[in-house]
């Protein structure tokens, strides 16, 4: 595995595409571990007389409807898209992970009952769930995180279950169960690192859904309480003063943009370098 | 094939069946009376004690599931007690509008997905490729409320290409259209990158399979094999990810109706929900998620019928 | 080109009778005269669907909205400035004694669809069915002390109240209550009106369609007994969203709407080519409301301290962006009943604040917001949020959408009506004060109430008040009662807020006082 990740890496670094990805990523890291020292403003310090104001030396991305600083804010709002992202990815991962395994590798009705919460769990739009659920439960940060959980796991699961299947009849495997290996054994050493690729495929392409999906529950009221900066909920001030002025809506369109950009592009890379076939045909 | 369709059809009533009642049970359970919200100031305790006895909030959560689905085999979705006419009048009134909205995005994400995708699998590599990739990827990941309200505020409001509210004159296919253009785009828009990869991707891996390297042995031209036998199987995960996608166009349909001011089940749904309208809620709940489900359905069964491999046993 | 005009209309305070009644206009001048009539089109924004088909139903001003352009009442408000009214089907209306009104038609005025004279028995028919218990009106509160209508000829009738009900000729005989329908037409369709096309229609316009979620479509009433209708066609065009509004203004998809409180200054500063904008005060009431049941706030100073630590004008700037200004209580400037001030002025005292929670022994305070999902409220709490804390008071606020919100202070939904502790609401009003006292009764804790305010000497003036037929003595009672409330320390008067109207410089609207229109008196420039 040591060996593997090693050409991996050194393989990624030849493509600009991810190398971009990565820059993009690991700025956003940084701005997030640094978000209060490179902000030129408290991000809720409210300047009433210099509210709406466009791009300028002072606010350097503008300021919103009540005279806070739009960049401050984006700032602090790399904060909460990076936890959400990642405490929601790693938990609907897990979940989807462990249950994909289990039902392709289990017995046929544990399959088909996990397939079919799967399927009836994605029979819901999105958004719908998240009214659903958002107004079941009280409103905040984890409310967005569970809502985002419950939406998700069902596609980690769904793939991780496919390729655990195809993987199930594979000649190394029946050879192993020749041997008399047990079910967990070859579940954990076998079938778990030749899943993980298409996984973390998944889930770099998952991260950026995630970060959407809270940005969209924002937008429409259900997300963060009002006055904590993520980028959707800077979006949502723009759009009710969009007509005042364009600048908070172009500004917080940006972050969520380039960081989709690159955790996408990262997601790409990733698989073309995992994916045996087409590395043979590059 | 005709058993698989079967069993198909079987577990999608199935999905349909629990999804719904799940639903409800978490409707019933939410904080929140309909009758406050609909009778406003002038509800009296004994006009709400009225209302939720023709409502049947008083009955067992069980009971109220078996009632609900009593009445939808009878073709009855229930009745909007916010303007005392059926639940399936609203619903049926708005649906045409949203399957419009979502058709009109499926039309822009495959013809121009599939015109993107099959150019840069035939360009690979190339910086037409970069390009077309990077294009692919700008475009999935700009969200869409985000591209509806660019779209609105750039060729609606400042060049007056198109119109900025409704669903234009009824009748009038041509109006119907225009209407539908600028919103039907932003929803589609991200799913072009999606179709454009998907296929590229898909071609590609066709692309290294065996039997294509075997036909390229047996003389065929290059070209032709791009397009007689790996086009049609990268259509397969382009059908198989616009099945999937409908569910996401729903959601992306709320947005894009609140935006462009338009009639439609999303922004009914978003409405009700918000309203606690229970019966108007569960009448377009079950009316989007069986639309949904059957076009998932309608793209599982196209794509196990054109790739027999598809057909997990 | 038209320099954008911006009025913003304050009435004064006069102690004016309210609705004297003086203007008796005909019916002739009260519809505008169309002088061609020529093809011409009109569209006007609704905020909300008009969904109620039949009076009983009816919820609010939009269907009023629908009504006044579809059909016609026994008097009508006055547009313009100040409050009042005018005749419509009436020939003559008057308070006979202090629980009768007599009234007599004008004869000759029409139906359509064939059904012949409006007549007396219609005004009864409409009148008494919302009385009627299996008909569930939703508006019976708004007749008060109301019991029947008493016909005495083809043209002639009374109107029977049990006991003195002077806002009868506010808010109920001029509004939707006032309505009269067509008792043959309606009767023939079984006792309701359960179509978008009604079976008879009296007024300017009558409907071609509903499309649902969408307008209302309305032509022009050939058998409208007034002049022809200004308008051949007239839509009612549904948008949400304030934004979306300006945007279908800009585009030309609608003539007339309504725009948020932010939008009055960037176009006072910048006016569109070929509109108008006016700004009218709003009868709405917004205010903080503190639950002074809760234990934490026993202590009144804890009550003062809160009140102190709220800063109206800020908020006035932040949320209203300086197009509102503070108020002084619930009723607004032109009713009767307003208050000239506030005992607690409107500007926080943070100094003050502190001062009483030490000497309650508060040293930090925690509080819940509770408040609407919306930009206006959400915009007040963060302001308050950020100010409360120079008091030494943490504010957590709670946001919730419309179905959850208006259930916290209910108390058959459950008990978190019991919990609450800040709630930031605005009630719509109608012009007459009864409508606000209402609900701050005893009465009404559990239900509207969410104060649980409780005040032996209010309940009994707000049942005195709506008999009493003196307005000066009615003026007294309800500054007194507004006195109350700010003396229980449960309510922070935030403002009225106002209605800004944009709309375009080819049509002349006519609007009510507080800037809701009325479409039936719309007329071309």
């Amino acid at each position: 595995m040591g060996h593997f990740k090693h050409t991996l890496l050194g393989r990624l670094l030849a493509d600009p595409m991810a190398v971009f990805a990565m820059l993009i990523i690991s700025g956003l890291v940084l701005v997030a571990l640094f978000a209060d020292a490179i902000s030129p403003h408290n991000y809720a310090e409210m300047n009433l007389v210099d509210r709406f104001a466009p791009p300028s030396s002072t606010y350097w991305l503008g300021t919103d409807n009540l005279g806070r600083d739009t960049f401050s804010r984006l700032a602090q709002g790399s904060r909460i898209a990076l936890y959400v992202a990642l405490v929601a990815v790693s938990i609907s991962g897990t979940i989807g992970l462990i249950l994909g395994m289990i039902a392709g590798f289990g017995p046929r009705w544990l399959d088909n009952v996990l397939l079919f919460i799967f399927d009836t769990l994605r029979a819901y739009p999105t958004i719908i769930l998240a009214l659903a659920l958002a107004a079941l439960l009280p409103r905040g940060l984890s409310t967005v995180i569970i809502v985002v959980v419950i939406t998700s796991f069902s596609e980690y699961g769904r793939v991780v279950r496919t390729q655990t299947l195809s993987l199930k009849n594979a000649e190394f495997i029946l050879a192993e169960r020749a041997m008399g290996a047990s079910s967990a054994r070859i579940v954990f050493h076998h079938i778990l690192p030749n899943v993980l690729g298409p996984f973390f495929i998944l889930a770099a392409m998952n991260l950026p859904v995630v970060i959407t999906i809270e940005a969209g529950m924002s937008f429409l009221g259900i997300g963060v309480p009002p006055g904590t900066p993520s980028w959707g909920a800077t979006l949502k001030d723009g759009f009710d003063f969009i007509r005042t002025t364009p600048w908070i809506i172009v500004a917080g369109g940006l972050p969520l943009i380039l960081v989709t950009l690159g955790f996408t592009f990262l997601g790409e890379a990733l698989r073309d370098q995992l994916d045996p076939k087409l590395r043979k045909s590059r | 094939m005709l058993q698989y369709t079967f069993q198909r059809v079987l577990l999608a009533l199935a999905i349909i069946v629990v999804a719904i009642s799940a639903l409800f049970t978490i409707m019933i359970t939410l904080p929140g009376d309909p009758t406050t919200v609909l009778l406003g100031p002038r509800a009296t305790p004994e006009l709400r004690a009225a209302f939720r006895a023709n409502m049947g909030l008083d009955d067992p959560v069980l009971v109220q599931i078996a009632n609900f689905w009593g009445r939808v085999l009878r073709g009855d979705l229930g009745t909007d007690y916010n303007r005392n006419r059926p639940v399936a009048e609203a619903v049926f009134s708005a649906l045409p509008h949203t399957m419009a909205l979502v058709f009109g995005a499926i039309f822009w994400s495959a013809t121009l997905g599939i015109l993107l995708g099959a150019f840069s699998a035939d360009n690979r590599n190339s910086w037409l490729d970069r390009v077309s990739g990077i294009l692919s990827v700008g475009f999935i990941a700009a969200p869409s409320f985000v591209v509806a309200l660019y779209s609105l505020l750039l060729f609606s409001v400042t060049l007056r290409w198109f119109p900025t509210i409704g669903a234009g004159e009824p009748g009038d296919l041509g109006s119907r259209l225009y209407h539908l253009a600028l919103p039907s785009f932003a929803i589609g828009l991200a799913w072009v990158g999606y179709v454009a990869r998907i296929v590229r991707a898909s071609m590609l891996e066709t692309l290294g399979e065996n039997y294509i390297r075997t036909a390229r042995a047996f003389g065929l031209s290059r070209r032709k094999v791009i397009y007689n036998y790996a086009l049609r199987v990268a259509i397969l995960p382009a059908v198989q990810v616009l099945g999937v996608g409908i569910g996401g166009m729903l959601s992306s349909a709320v947005f894009a109706e609140i935006v462009f001011s338009r009639p439609g089940i999303g922004s009914l749904i978003y409405d009700s929900v918000s309203g606690r309208n229970y019966p108007v809620v569960m009448g377009s709940m079950l009316v989007a998620i069986g639309f949904f489900v059957t076009c998932a359905l309608i793209a599982d069964l196209v794509n196990a019928a054109l790739d027999p491999r598809q057909r997990v046993k | 080109m038209n320099d954008l005009k911006t009025t913003s209309i304050f009435p004064s305070l006069t102690r004016r009778q309210l609705f004297a009644g003086t203007a008796a206009l005909g019916a002739a001048t009260m519809f505008p005269i169309a002088a061609w009539a020529d093809g011409s089109r009109l569209n006007v924004r609704a905020y909300l669907e008009p969904d109620d088909y039949d009076p009983l139903d009816a919820s609010g001003f939009l269907e009023e909205l629908l009504y006044g352009c579809i059909y016609r009442k026994l008097i009508q408000y006055v547009p313009g400035e100040e409050w009042d009214w005018q005749l419509d089907l009436a020939e003559t209306i008057e308070q006979a004694s202090p629980t009768t009104i007599t009234f007599t038609l004008k004869e000759g005025q029409m139906w359509s669809d064939g059904f012949g004279e409006i007549t007396a028995e219609d005004v009864k028919f409409s009148m008494d069915r919302h009385m009627v218990e299996e008909n569930n009106s939703r508006i019976k509160p708004d007749l008060g002390t109301f019991t029947h209508v008493e016909v005495t000829g083809r043209y002639s009738g009374i109107i029977h109240m049990e006991r003195p009900f002077a806002p009868i000729w506010t808010i109920a005989l001029p509004y939707l209550a006032g309505t009269v329908i067509c008792k043959e037409a309606v009767e023939a369709a079984g006792g309701k009106i359960t179509t978008a096309v009604p079976p008879a229609v009296s007024g300017p316009y009558r409907v071609v369609e509903h499309r649902l979620g969408e307008r209302w479509v309305l032509e022009r009433n050939p058998d409208f007994s007034g002049d022809p209708a200004e308008f051949e066609r007239v839509d009612l065009i549904v948008v949400v969203d304030d934004s979306a509004a300006e945007i279908a203004k800009d585009a030309g998809d609608v003539d007339f709407t309504s725009i948020g409180a932010g939008s009055v200054q960037r176009l006072r500063e910048n006016p569109p080519a070929g509109a108008e904008m006016t700004v009218h005060p709003a009868l709405f009431y917004h205010w903080v409301g503190l639950n002074v049941q809760n234990p934490k706030f026993e202590d009144i100073r804890v009550r003062q301290a809160i009140m102190h630590a709220i800063d109206v004008p800020s908020i006035m700037q932040a949320a209203f962006f300086d197009v509102a200004e503070p108020s002084t209580g619930i009723i607004a400037p032109g009713l009767i009943g307003h208050r000239p001030a506030t005992q607690i002025p409107p500007q926080a005292d943070f100094a003050r604040a502190r001062e009483l929670l030490d000497e309650a022994g508060i040293d930090r305070l925690e509080l819940k917001l509770d408040v609407l999902n919306n930009v206006t409220h959400t915009t007040t709490a963060q302001v308050m949020q950020a100010m409360m804390a120079q008091a030494g008071i943490d504010l957590n606020i709670e946001v919730h959408e419309s179905g959850s919100f208006w259930s916290l202070g209910v108390a058959a939904d459950g008990d978190r009506w019991k919990d609450l502790e800040l709630t930031i609401k605005r009630f719509s009003m109608t012009p007459d004060p009864y409508y606000a006292t209402a609900w701050f009764v005893s009465d009404q804790i559990g239900d509207w109430n969410w104060e649980q305010f409780s005040n032996e000497e209010f309940d009994r003036l707000h049942d005195e008040a709506l008999s009493e037929t003196d307005p000066e003595k009615r003026d007294e009672m309800y500054r007194r009662m507004q006195d109350l409330m700010e003396e229980s320390g449960g309510y922070r008067f935030l403002t009225h807020g106002v209605t800004a109207n944009l709309f375009a410089d080819s049509i002349i609207p006519a609007t009510r006082p507080d800037g809701q229109p009325m479409v039936q008196f719309f007329r071309r420039a």
